[in-house]
């Protein structure tokens, strides 16, 4: 009837959600945003499968000594890969899909395994995560959000993740096998590094946080657990949305109720546990047993879901807002550790350790003992100092202690210690023998077997590596 | 205009909705098998999602599909063209109505949550068997593969004529329309590309557009399927 209408079949419908149930609503809501997300991914893939394709045709056209046959060859390789990529995305995983070759570590929420995928023969690393701990301490929120973005990233100084399901009680976590460690297992067994050394994992770390940071990323947890080593003696930063960072433990308000502990109003834990010692040893600062407590607990220390503090800037604990600064504080931290032996702020107890970074300007001390270069003293106290104060990338770049640095090309150089490896899987690069209380099987939460989940969609099945032999 | 007895047009027919779309831009970007990849796994691969996708939003409708409100697996009214342009008009036989092959073979009338959770059953069934849709690593595709998938988007698009002939004001009070829309757009250009559509299913009698059958016209007609 109406004649102003644009088009004469133009209707007026009045939109109520009176008839429907609670949950109509917010479920179509998420149907709505699932396919959304399913068409961006589509269309996304779409391209990024055009690019492979036009960039292998435009390579192959540019090399006029290949024969013909052998482009074809090659074409039809990338279309096995594209088509492998494909039946991925139809393919769901289950714990029974992997066979674990060894335990190679532990985390805050659960253990890091090789695991080998049963039809293809690949060998992955798989992190577990305990969906109820996580839960606990409000992760699983992080987990979802910093993954899908950094899933992403194709950087090559951070950890790729190949996919993930879950069943009720774990997430699992597929990624790339880093045979050659971490940097804390290196630590703890060289205790320091020579300068040169030093340089070069401290370059390779500037530029991993940059892309991190490029990604729009703070890490807030760097330390040297999550510093990994390739099969190359290459670094690369540890899935991080999951890192203790994130944890809770390190919520301001939580650094705030312990900060008001060592104020003297104790908590009840920290009474029951150190009594009036604390104090006493938070004063007289002698350094040497304190160190040795340290070493003797650093793995401990990785081990627990508290994690350590050493390496955390002031601000986070302070309230105070802060950005992606804080990673070179931790930075900072690691190569003072990587030179002296020890962290900068290390205690018998995490809540000295906050005290005294909190309190930075009269507890940074650079002992006697040890030699250090004056480029690498002033560096570290250029990171190790307030937010205003620290040094940016680029003059993190330029500082004179990089002198020689090739930053365009540190990752095609030979690395300092180079992993020797018997096989795909060896893990002697880990402390396997220390992980004895952990199952060699993970458990699975569903007792009845295979629960498989098409789990974190649109993030699961986005890895396609054109060279690799991933799948 | 005319004092025969015209039945009001569907409105997933008429404007705004019928234009209402979550992607724009032509499907040839999303439906072309990608170059050098096998023609098997690009089509598993779509059939899985649009299943997938399908039965995300049948579920939030389900509530509304019920025996009572839907004793019938049906697809509408037939209409045949009139002269004037887009105007439908009710003929003597009124329902699409689809029949579910039982057990013994036999053509039966079911209601349609009823026949709907049959075929989401069959085709979830058919998805998680290795031997139909292989997953593994090196497992090749049955050779009965293609009738398999015809078989599945067959009944994959009565689920969408149903919803279409049966529930689109609820569609619309939920604000989903633009991306049921595209979801099955998508999902006919893709079966006119790869031959999976039979016309005959969503036309009636011969000569006559049935339901969702004019909605294929009319998209075509805007340019949003290709003619
Ligand atoms: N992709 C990998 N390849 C090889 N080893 C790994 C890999 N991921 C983790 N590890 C080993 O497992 C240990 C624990 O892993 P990770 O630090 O990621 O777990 P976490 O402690 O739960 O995490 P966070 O450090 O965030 O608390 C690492 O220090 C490292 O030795």
């Amino acid at each position: 009837q109406s004649s102003s209408a644009k088009s004469p079949d133009y209707v007026y419908f009045d939109r109520t959600t009176a008839g429907f149930s609670d949950d109509a609503v917010p479920r179509a809501k998420t149907a709505q945003l699932k396919l959304e997300h399913f068409y961006k991914l589509a269309v996304d893939a779409a391209i990024e499968r055009n690019t492979r394709r036009v960039e292998l045709e435009r390579k192959l056209a540019g090399d006029p000594g290949m024969s013909e046959d052998r482009k074809q060859r090659q074409l039809q390789q990338l279309g096995k890969r594209e088509s492998a990529f494909l039946r991925l995305r139809r393919t769901k995983l289950g714990l029974d899909d992997f066979r674990t070759v060894k335990v190679i570590g532990k985390g805050a929420f659960g253990e890091v395994r090789v695991v080998q995928k049963t039809d293809t023969g690949k060998i992955y690393a798989m992190k577990t995560l305990k969906k109820e701990e996580m839960l606990k301490k409000d992760q699983l929120a992080h987990v979802r959000a910093e993954r899908d973005v950094l899933a992403e990233s194709n950087s090559p100084w951070v950890v790729q993740l190949y996919y993930s399901f879950q069943d009720p009680a774990y997430l699992y976590l597929i990624m790339e096998f880093l045979p050659g460690g971490d940097l804390m297992t290196m630590l703890i067994k060289y205790d320091t590094f020579s300068e040169d050394v030093t340089r070069f994992y401290i370059a390779e770390c500037v530029l991993a946080i940059e892309a991190v940071h490029k990604l729009g990323f703070i890490h807030r947890d760097i330390k040297p657990d999550n510093i990994l080593i390739d099969k190359d003696g290459h670094i690369k930063l540890s899935d991080f949305g999951l890192s203790t960072g994130f944890h809770k433990q390190h919520d301001s308000a939580y650094y705030a109720r312990l900060l008001d502990s060592a104020n003297g109003a104790q908590s009840p834990t920290s009474a029951a546990r150190n009594s009036v010692a604390v104090n006493a040893i938070h004063l007289t600062m002698s350094s040497k047993d304190q160190i040795a407590t340290w070493k003797a607990n650093r793995r401990k220390l990785a081990y627990s879901t508290v994690g350590t503090p050493d390496y955390i800037a002031p601000e986070i604990f302070l309230q105070k807002g802060y950005g992606n600064e804080c990673d070179w504080w931790s930075l900072g931290a690691i190569m003072f550790e990587c030179l002296v032996g020890y962290p900068p702020f290390c205690s018998e107890s995490t809540h000295d350790t906050y005290t005294k970074i909190i309190h930075f300007q009269q507890y940074l001390m650079f002992p006697d003992d040890v030699h250090l270069s004056r480029e690498a003293e002033d560096l570290i106290r250029r990171l190790i100092t307030s937010q205003d104060r620290r040094l940016v990338v680029d003059q993190i770049k330029h500082h004179p202690f990089f002198y020689g640095v090739n930053w365009n090309a540190i990752r095609q150089i030979d690395a300092p210690f180079i992993p020797r490896l018997k096989s795909i899987t060896d893990t002697s690069y880990f402390p396997t023998d220390e992980l004895e209380q952990v199952p060699e099987e993970p458990v699975g939460g569903d007792s009845a077997g295979a629960n498989k989940d098409l789990a974190f969609l649109g993030y699961t099945f986005k890895r396609f590596q054109i060279s690799s032999n991933a799948f | 205009t005319s004092a025969q007895p015209a039945t009001p047009k569907p409105l997933y027919l008429c404007s705004p909705f019928v234009e209402a779309a979550l992607v724009k831009g032509n499907f040839k970007t999303i439906v072309m098998q990608p170059k050098y990849t096998d023609i098997m796994e690009w089509v598993a691969v779509n059939i899985f999602e649009f299943y997938q996708n399908l039965n995300q939003f049948y579920g939030v409708l389900a509530e509304c599909c019920t025996q009572q409100s839907c004793p019938a697996m049906s697809a509408g009214p037939q209409y045949v063209p009139s002269r004037i342009p887009r105007g439908y008009f009710l003929t003597q036989n009124p329902r699409l109505n689809y029949t579910w092959i039982n057990q013994d073979r036999k053509s039966v009338q079911l209601p349609a949550p009823t026949y709907i959770d049959y075929v989401m059953t069959w085709v979830q069934n058919l998805l998680d068997d290795e031997n139909a849709f292989p997953t593994k690593s090196g497992r090749d595709f049955p050779s009965n593969f293609p009738s398999t998938v015809k078989h599945v988007y067959r009944q994959l698009l009565r689920v969408f004529a149903h919803l279409y002939h049966a529930h689109y004001p609820q569609i619309l009070h939920l604000r989903s329309e633009p991306h049921f829309n595209s979801l099955f757009a998508h999902f006919l250009a893709f079966g006119k590309e790869y031959e999976l559509l039979d016309v005959k299913d969503i036309k009636g009698q011969s000569g006559a557009v049935v339901g969702v059958g004019a909605l294929w016209e009319r998209w075509k007609e805007m340019g949003i399927l290709e003619q």
